[in-house]
């Protein structure tokens, strides 16, 4: 009997693929695919598995047999990988949005999108990492998932959430009219065939075209890591701004409070985009505009990634100014601070003596440039690597891959309806797409569903 | 005094999740005792003459592939058939079967009375004997000790029942019968989580008092469906027509002024009722706009006259009552012959259950049925069978069984139970089911036959007839693979599609437009047996989806099998937040799967605890998660 039979060993899952290298990194890009579906997904994109360990030059075919890129691919059989399941593993060009491509490629043929940390969870669960590491892969996943979830958060700010959510919303609707019909079938409602179903059925599969197309666009999502240019007026603050994105994008006066108002500039440094907020100089403020700026300021960095503090050298002790405004910023536990001390063509050279000092510290002069080529040395270690496995691109490539899915059974779903009236594969088709659009908005049971058809019928004998 | 004799197993009560479970056990080879309040009312329906509809007529199939008697009473009881969503697909295709009161305990009364290792005993049980944490048996109003390795509750809504008629309200287990107050105080003693559930029923009409000139005439469905694998429409007896009526803006008017004395509305009743089964006070509240509501008018029984109007649930006052019944088309001159009433009882929180049924704070109690928090016959009648299984298994040292999610409806019914409890009384949806394209009513023999023989409960004529079944139907299949068509064949007139190469015949099958019948009929081909044809059907059309059903279900039963020990400590675990760590702590997931369907444990989490467990050599899996 099922439950009786008990095994040890730990059954292969599904196959998942991710971008190996860190993002941003020029030269080579890795994709690496893992699990019992690699043999298929070989097959699809560069006409079948190369000989074990052996790395081959191969076109990277997507479904419609278009080269997405070249370059070399390796497969190391099961047991003998990294994760003790079977691995491919494609170098591609590298430039994020190559990879972008080829992941998608991967993800069409058959595999799921990695969690953060799944490769090493696989490889730890196969017995390919020592017992010993165990601390350390658990700390690697709660940390990664943590960083992934902020970042799915911040991907799902403004236009994009907001058609997302009307999807949702279409898409609840839909199959709360399909599932009253079939739960409820002597209600006086049967809307299987009402004509304002596939009227709104029609209507949703155009918000997703819409949305799947500004998804692709980049339109919709804020990609990158998000930077915060804090600090007291006149500390310097939009001209770095300005020298960062190489051009004059906020303005820069020698009157205290000269920026009110949140200033964003997309830049990429070695190719790690970085969304950049120039954010109005943090003081108690002369009038009510530039009260809001300042709320708008500490705002932006309590949901930042990252905070270049600015700090005028020429103001006195960078220590007791750095601390102060430390104190007076909202509780950055999760927040990566560089603490940037300005305006060094002002001062003496000093000795440097900032070894102790708990924060990354660069000494720069926004006016002339000087230091500005260490900052993005140092916003790239401490914000590029951090990313590791999951990429930038993650929280993008996750949501259109859901969005395409989902698409894609809200399209069968309207087939069978149309070709074979079959109300319980519409319906599966749509509790599919919605499955999958809950990967991005979240959460929702079948009892939930329960509870829209309850409070939108009136049910029951 | 202590009756001379032991039992493996006791079961406490005679509803339907007590004699289900009962005569499970006694199949099993347990010795078996079941002691009820009251032979006469064995099998008893409380509320609607019906069993079956949709979610529901799973449930009974299932309870049959296992060889229990729920479908076979409901065909020697049947008075009225329908299919219902007979043209939105197979697996959501149900049946329902009206039932005469009086026949459908007869025939239950005569499967317990039949059933060997089994014997009765009518008497209240007041306590149950407990040593340390492990049950012993039970004592009796009437002071027998009955001693037993294994003890059942079933008890429905009879712990602390509380009836309400207006504002008029009694001690009651449901019209006519004494609640179990001791038992219910006994049990409050015990660490169990007890609270409040509440549900109702309407007034019975005397059929010789309404006038049917004018309602609509719902006669049972032709051909007649049949509820159980081994049943067939010579089981049946008479069968009768249902009629539909509405209720009228002056009925809702009516029910309007008479809210100020409603239980529901006062706050006489705090139980949480079923908002899929509201009293009519309710719908007219809660959906103002609508002037008007439909109620089936069903017999109760072939040799009474009484009528059981369907849809107006209520517990107003006995004279608003009569005044709302007589607004009604058709019963302008009706006589009522029993009120209808909302009854309030104790249920407990079905989280503190293992799979098994077997709670966790006491060694070899099981619950079933209502005292759950379900409600109805079949949703009882599915747990009764499960736990009557296992109470035997455990007499025997045999390990616990319960199907899947993906295995059955009662897999589905026990996990939702045991990981998200419920707030209202829970009733079995087909919406509730993900791989509903597999839990089908037609199929259910083929997803748990094999396992009831394995487990014992299934008899040989059942399994031969189940065999039999699986030949034909393999045989069959492998002709329609076998047999090819060409274009210019006469078929295509006959199914009116044009061939542009040759077909086998199951390919044309699989063509959405063609059905079986059409088919043979188009090859000149005479098949007895239409369950077989239709099995075969439905096997070819919806290969592709459940093909694919079944690959999700490979995909995740690997880690989802993973058991979690059942002592566990997930403060151990690094990295858990303490709302995850709080609620898997108080659920007490059984595998990895059942964990990660808990509400707010997300995929990080999962892995957290995989590698946990990897760590500590913990790693052993079962099949259904
Ligand atoms: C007023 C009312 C309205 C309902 N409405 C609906 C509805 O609309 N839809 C629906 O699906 N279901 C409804 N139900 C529920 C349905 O009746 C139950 O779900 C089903 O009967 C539960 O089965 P059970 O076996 O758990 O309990 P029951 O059928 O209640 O059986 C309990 C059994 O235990 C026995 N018993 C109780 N206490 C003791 C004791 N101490 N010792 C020995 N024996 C004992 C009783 O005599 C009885 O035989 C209603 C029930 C009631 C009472
Ligand atoms: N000498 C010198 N002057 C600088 C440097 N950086 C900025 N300044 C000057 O300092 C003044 C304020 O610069 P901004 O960049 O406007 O300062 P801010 O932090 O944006 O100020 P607010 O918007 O008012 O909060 C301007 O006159 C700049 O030219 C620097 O590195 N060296
Ligand atoms: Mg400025």
């Amino acid at each position: 009997m099922a439950a009786d039979k008990l095994k040890s060993d730990f059954p292969t899952a599904d196959t998942i693929a991710a971008v190996a290298t860190p993002s941003g990194r020029g030269g080579v890009g890795v994709i690496r695919v893992s699990g019992p579906d690699v043999t298929a997904i070989a097959e699809q994109i560069i006409g079948g598995l190369p000989p074990v360990r052996k790395a081959v030059y191969k076109n990277f075919l997507d479904k419609t047999e278009i080269i997405v890129d070249q370059g070399l691919a390796i497969f190391f059989k099961a047991p003998n990988s990294f994760t003790g399941e079977d691995v491919l593993e494609l170098q591609g060009h590298g430039g994020p949005v190559v990879m972008d491509m080829l992941l998608t490629t991967v993800l069409d043929a058959g595999a799921r999108q990695a969690r953060p940390g799944e490769f090493s969870e696989r490889a730890f669960l196969n017995d390919k990492i020592d017992l010993s590491q165990a601390e350390a892969i658990a700390d690697l996943i709660d940390s990664s998932s943590q960083h992934a979830a902020r970042g799915a958060m911040r991907s799902l700010q403004g236009e994009f959430s907001n058609i997302v959510k009307e999807l949702d919303n279409s898409v609840v609707e839909l199959r709360m009219y399909v599932e009253a019909a079939i739960d409820f079938p002597e209600e006086e409602i049967d809307f299987l065939s009402d004509d304002n179903l596939v009227k709104k059925l029609q209507e949703t599969k155009s918000v997703f075209v819409r949305l799947i197309q500004q998804t692709k666009e980049g339109a919709l999502l804020r990609e990158g890591v998000t930077l915060v240019l804090a600090g007291k007026p006149n500390a310097g603050k939009s001209s770095l701004m300005n020298q960062l994105s190489g051009r004059q994008s906020s303005i820069v006066t020698a009157i205290e409070g000269t920026t009110r108002d949140l200033v964003n500039e997309h830049i990429q440094i070695d190719g790690i985009p970085l969304n950049l907020i120039d954010t109005a100089g943090l003081r108690a403020a002369a009038d009510e505009v530039e009260e809001e700026g300042v709320r708008r300021a500490l705002a932006a960095v309590e949901s930042a990634e990252g905070v270049l503090l600015l700090i005028d050298l020429a103001m006195g002790d960078w220590r007791q100014q750095t601390l102060s405004m430390l104190a007076e910023l909202p509780k950055l536990e999760s927040t990566k601070v560089i603490v940037v001390l300005n305006k060094k063509d002002l001062v003496s050279a000093e000795d440097d003596n900032s070894g102790d000092f708990p924060y990354p510290l660069v000494r720069i002069s926004a006016k002339n440039g000087e230091g500005i080529d260490e900052l993005r040395i140092s916003i790239k270690n401490t914000f590029g690597m951090g990313i590791s496995e999951e990429g930038v691109f993650i929280a993008r490539t996750r949501h259109l891959e859901a969005l395409l899915t989902a698409q894609a059974h809200l399209l069968d779903g309207i087939l069978q309806l149309q070709e074979n009236l079959a109300g319980d594969l519409l319906a599966e088709e749509l509790r599919l797409c919605h499955q999958k659009l809950c990967e991005i908005t979240g959460e929702f049971s079948s009892d939930d569903l329960l509870g829209e058809i309850f409070s939108s019928f009136c049910i029951g004998k | 005094m202590d009756y001379p004799s032991k039992f493996d197993v006791i079961v406490v009560g005679g509803g339907h999740a007590g004699t289900e479970a009962a005569l499970a056990s006694a199949r099993a080879g347990a010795a078996t005792l079941l002691v009820t309040q009251s032979i006469e009312t064995l099998g008893q329906m409380s509320c609607n003459p019906a069993i079956g509809g949709i979610g529901k007529s799973h449930l009974v199939k299932e309870i049959d592939a296992l060889g229990g008697v729920m479908a076979q009473a409901a065909d020697m009881a049947g008075i009225h058939f329908r299919v219902l969503n007979s043209r939105k697909g197979p697996a959501v295709r149900a049946t329902r079967a009206q039932s005469d009161r009086q026949l459908y305990r007869q025939a239950i009364r005569r499967f317990i009375e039949n059933q060997e290792n089994l014997q009765l005993f009518q008497q209240s049980v007041d306590d149950l004997i407990v040593e340390g944490d492990q049950v012993r048996g039970v004592v009796t109003s009437g002071g027998v000790c009955f001693r037993a390795a294994s003890v059942v509750l079933t008890v429905g809504t009879f712990l602390g029942g509380i009836i309400h008629v207006g504002m008029q309200k009694q001690p009651g287990g449901r019209a006519g019968d004494a609640p179990s107050n001791r038992l219910s105080e006994r049990l409050r003693e015990m660490p169990f989580t007890v609270d409040r559930l509440k549900t109702g029923t309407p007034p019975r009409i005397d059929g010789r008092t309404v006038n049917y000139k004018g309602l609509e005439a719902q006669p049972g469905d032709d051909p007649r469906p049949v509820m159980s694998y081994l049943g067939s429409r010579q089981d049946h007896p008479e069968q009768v027509n249902c009629f539909i009526t509405h209720t009228s803006a002056q009925t809702h008017e009516i029910i309007r002024n008479g809210l100020d004395r409603s239980p529901l509305f006062t706050g006489e009743i705090d139980g949480v009722g079923p908002r899929y089964c509201p009293s009519i006070e309710d719908k007219v509240v809660r959906f103002a706009d609508k002037d008007s509501h439909q109620i089936f008018i069903e017999p109760e029984g072939l040799n009474s006259y009484e009528l059981y109007p369907n849809g107006i649930s209520t517990s107003l006052p006995f004279d608003v009552q009569i005044e709302l019944v007589r607004s009604i088309k058709g019963f302008e001159n009706a006589d009522i012959t029993r009120p209808g009433y909302a009854i309030e009882y104790d249920y407990f929180e079905p989280r503190d259950l293992k799979s098994s049924l077997e709670t966790r704070f006491i060694e070899g109690l099981y619950f079933a049925g209502q005292i759950n928090g379900t409600t109805g016959y079949e949703e009882a009648a599915a747990q009764g069978l499960l736990a009557g299984i296992n109470a035997a298994r455990r007499s025997k040292d045999l390990e616990s069984w319960c199907p899947g999610r993906n295995e059955a409806y009662i897999g589905v019914l026990v996990d939702d139970l045991i990981t998200m409890g419920t707030k209202e009384p829970y009733r079995m949806f087909t919406s509730r089911a993900e791989y509903r394209l597999v839990l089908r009513q037609d199929n259910a023999d083929r997803r748990l036959t094999p396992a009831g023989r394995e487990l014992g409960i299934v008899n040989d004529q059942r399994w031969q007839r189940f065999t039999e079944k699986s030949e034909l139907i393999d045989k069959r299949k492998d002709f329609l693979n076998s047999q090819w068509v060409q274009p210019g064949d006469d078929i295509e007139s006959y199914l009116g599609q044009s061939l542009n190469h040759e077909y086998s015949l199951s390919e044309l099958l699989r063509r959405p437009k063609v059905s079986v019948e059409s088919l043979l009929t188009a090859v000149a081909i005479d098949w007895p047996d239409s369950e077989v044809n239709e099995q075969i059907e439905i096997d070819l059309k919806y290969e592709g989806y459940i093909k694919r059903q079944l690959e999700e279900v490979e995909k995740i039963n690997g880690q989802h099998g993973v058991i979690i020990p059942e002592s566990f400590d997930y403060a151990l675990v690094g990295g858990l937040s303490n709302e995850v760590q709080q609620k898997l702590t108080t659920i007490r997931p059984e595998t990895i799967g059942q964990a990660s369907r808990i509400s707010g444990v997300t995929p990080a989490a999962i892995s957290l605890l995989l590698i946990y467990l990897k760590k500590n050599s913990q790693l052993r899996s079962r099949q259904t998660g």
